[in-house]
């Protein structure tokens, strides 16, 4: 997810300008000059200022030069390439939206074992990761530390 | 007296010794395991300190934070991969060690000096933090804004990065704390009509994302570590007593250093090490020697960055400005627990303060034991398939971030930060910047806002008081540093034709 200065530049110029636009509109306190406006469009024009820099090119020189792109692991990673970093905020979208229902257990294990089959992980690594893991961090989490984490359909043990 | 006693009776129960040995074993691992940094280590434990007292909650973080510092040199020095960033500057001279036959020798010195350093960090701590605490309890609104945006800066300067890239991340952190409803007007700010985003972002989900979850994502796309042959070590704590006085002054130098850039904002022991074996390699009778295996960076350095550790908690506790990215994470803990940032922290929870000293000296010196065992451990430690650990910590960050508020919107912050922070890093923006910008957000906005109240919206009075005159002065420079470093180096070196 490499991209040039001029998109990243681009990109802060109009958040910045997001921000101020988004500042100026709110309501401000009766009988005061400053109110919650003044920060937000304070930074808007930071970012506008910044991203405008970089979009040109200022400050490059200061940078360390990139490291050479390291090669490619095993498995499932090998075959979508860069895709494939976003896994894990997809597994962690994934988790919010069924453990509710499908419960802690074997939702951990869908994502124990869906990540390490992505990191180049054995079937037997992985499947004994999903078999093990969900339950030491439920008796953990759950047990000692009393944090509620959702039963769903497959109850555990304790 | 008393309240030293006291904190010694805080200190000395079951809980706190339990809290300080299950830290030590759990730093000490993360932070061997290539690509689990000692930050990562520290945000994953948030959710435990939930749970427990005040000082054991501390405890944890000391204990883990310092262990995992040390505890990164093994990779670096048996396979040439850092455990943590704070391990990065030296790994090639204690490699070069290693292949020269003598991995006790960088390993020993790396575990002596780290324990050394931290010890006089905390010492340094000790003496600085009080003295400087009756100072800030003159300080208004008008020193703390500045006082917070000097801190912003300096995040800034000691990026290795662009500097406009690093204020653009810490811009991009202060806006993220505009959203809520905590703000002057007590209105809903940028919350586009989410009840979840009215009490604001908080800090530690972010955390979490940013350091954790990005770190797992980089690992999808890279490459595992080799496997770390086998290889007899010999006695660990040999030769370094002779190390200790041969290179005295430049431990003494690089636990200076350490403390020094560690107390600065935003620059944490990853930096403190950069520097201190730059300095040793400069001031070195024989600097031929540096990246051939040479113990002498590797003393100045291996104390810098375990001092570093404690002098960032001397801004932290005064001002409640993060001097790394753990305390960052620390000073969350410390709200959490009633232990709020400021100078009235020395006077009127003195106690807690000396408490917190102690577990210091203890987490250090319970170093050398624990930190022999690992590195004779290490081999089996470092078998761990990364394919196991990582997935793992993904799990840990969802409970852990659940755990917080029970509110699985803090998953969400988690896996949004975590792709923030994965993309900030590709394009060369640093990501301690923006978290620094998160953690201090609130408080410069009320300062600044405060201050332009009391002021009728002009700006005079901001340089007005002598201390507010001179941190403006230096915020002006630290602003103007790059511009000025530019032009230096374009006048040394001729435009090529």
């Amino acid at each position: 997810m490499h991209l040039s200065d001029r998109m990243t530049g681009t990109i802060l110029m109009m958040l910045g300008v997001l921000a101020f636009w988004g500042g100026s509109r709110l309501p401000a306190v009766p009988g005061q000059d400053v109110g919650p406006a003044a920060f937000p469009m304070v930074i808007g024009g930071g970012l506008v200022l910044c991203g405008a820099l970089i979009a040109i090119g200022i400050g490059r020189s200061f940078e360390a030069p990139e490291e050479a792109p390291a090669e490619a692991p095993p498995g499932l990673a090998a075959r979508i390439g860069g895709l494939a970093a976003f896994l894990p905020p997809v597994l962690l979208i994934f988790y919010v939206l069924v453990a509710e229902r499908l419960g802690f257990l074997p939702t951990a294990a869908i994502i124990l074992l869906a990540a390490a089959l992505a990191l180049g992980a054995g079937w037997r690594l992985a499947l004994g990761l999903a078999l093990a893991g969900p339950l030491a961090v439920h008796l953990v989490f759950y047990k000692l530390l009393r944090v509620p984490l959702p039963a769903g359909v497959l109850p555990a043990p304790w | 007296m008393n309240a030293v006693l006291e904190a010694f009776g805080m200190v000395a129960t079951t809980e706190v010794a339990i809290a300080i040995l299950a830290s030590a074993a759990y730093g000490m691992v993360i932070g061997a395991l290539p690509g689990l940094t000692a930050t990562m280590a520290t945000a994953l434990l948030v959710p435990v300190t939930f749970y427990l007292s005040p000082i054991a909650a501390i405890a944890t973080i000391i204990t883990a934070s310092a262990m995992a510092i040390f505890s990164g040199d093994i990779p670096g020095a048996l396979m040439r991969i850092p455990g943590t960033p704070a391990s990065a500057a030296y790994t090639d001279e204690a490699y070069a060690l290693t292949r020269k036959g003598q991995a006790e020798i960088a390993l020993g010195a790396s575990l002596w000096f780290s324990a050394l350093g931290g010890i006089f960090g905390t010492v340094a701590l000790m003496i600085m933090a009080p003295a400087l605490a009756e100072m800030a309890l003159s300080f208004s609104t008008f020193e703390y804004f500045w006082l917070s945006f000097l801190g912003l800066m300096c995040a800034t300067l000691v990026a290795r990065s662009s500097p406009i890239k690093a204020i653009a991340a810490a811009l991009l952190g202060l806006l993220v704390t505009c959203i809520g409803i905590e703000n002057p007007g007590g209105v809903p700010r940028f919350t586009f009509g989410f009840t979840d985003l009215l009490g604001g972002i908080e800090v530690l989900p972010a955390l979490v994302g940013v350091f954790a979850v990005s770190e797992i994502m980089r690992a999808m796309t890279a490459a595992p570590p080799p496997p770390i042959p086998h290889r007899p070590l010999g006695s660990i704590l040999g030769g370094q007593w002779a190390l200790t006085r041969r290179y005295q002054k430049q431990m003494w130098r690089g636990n200076v250093v350490g403390v020094l850039v560690g107390a600065l904002p935003g620059a944490g022991a990853d930096m403190a090490a950069w520097i201190a074996y730059a300095n040793s390699k400069r001031f070195s009778k024989e600097p031929e020697k540096f990246g051939t295996g040479h113990p002498e960076g590797l003393v100045e350095s291996g104390a810098a960055n375990n001092s570093a550790l404690a002098g960032g908690w001397v801004p932290a506790t005064l001002f409640g400005i993060p001097g790394d990215t753990i305390t960052a994470i620390a000073i969350g803990v410390l709200y959490m627990k009633g232990l709020n940032p400021g100078p009235t922290l020395f006077t009127e929870k003195a106690s807690s303060m000396y408490a917190l000293y102690m577990v210091f000296i203890i987490a250090n010196i319970l170093m050398i034991p624990l930190g022999i065992m690992m590195i004779r451990a290490s081999r089996h430690v470092l078998r761990a398939p990364r394919a196991a650990a990582m997935p793992m910590i993904l799990l840990l960050c969802a409970v852990g971030a659940f755990a917080i508020g029970n509110n699985p919107f803090a998953i969400v912050l988690v896996a949004v930060f975590g792709v923030i922070g994965y993309v900030m890093e590709r394009n060369g923006f640093p990501v301690a910047a923006m978290v620094l910008g998160i953690v201090m957000g609130t408080m410069v906005e009320q300062n600044f806002v405060t201050s332009l109240i009391k002021s009728d919206g002009d700006l005079l009075p901001f340089f007005e008081r002598p201390v507010s005159s001179v941190l403006a002065a230096m915020t002006v420079a630290a602003l103007l540093w790059p511009a000025f470093v530019w032009l230096l180096r374009r006048l040394r070196r001729p435009v090529p034709a």
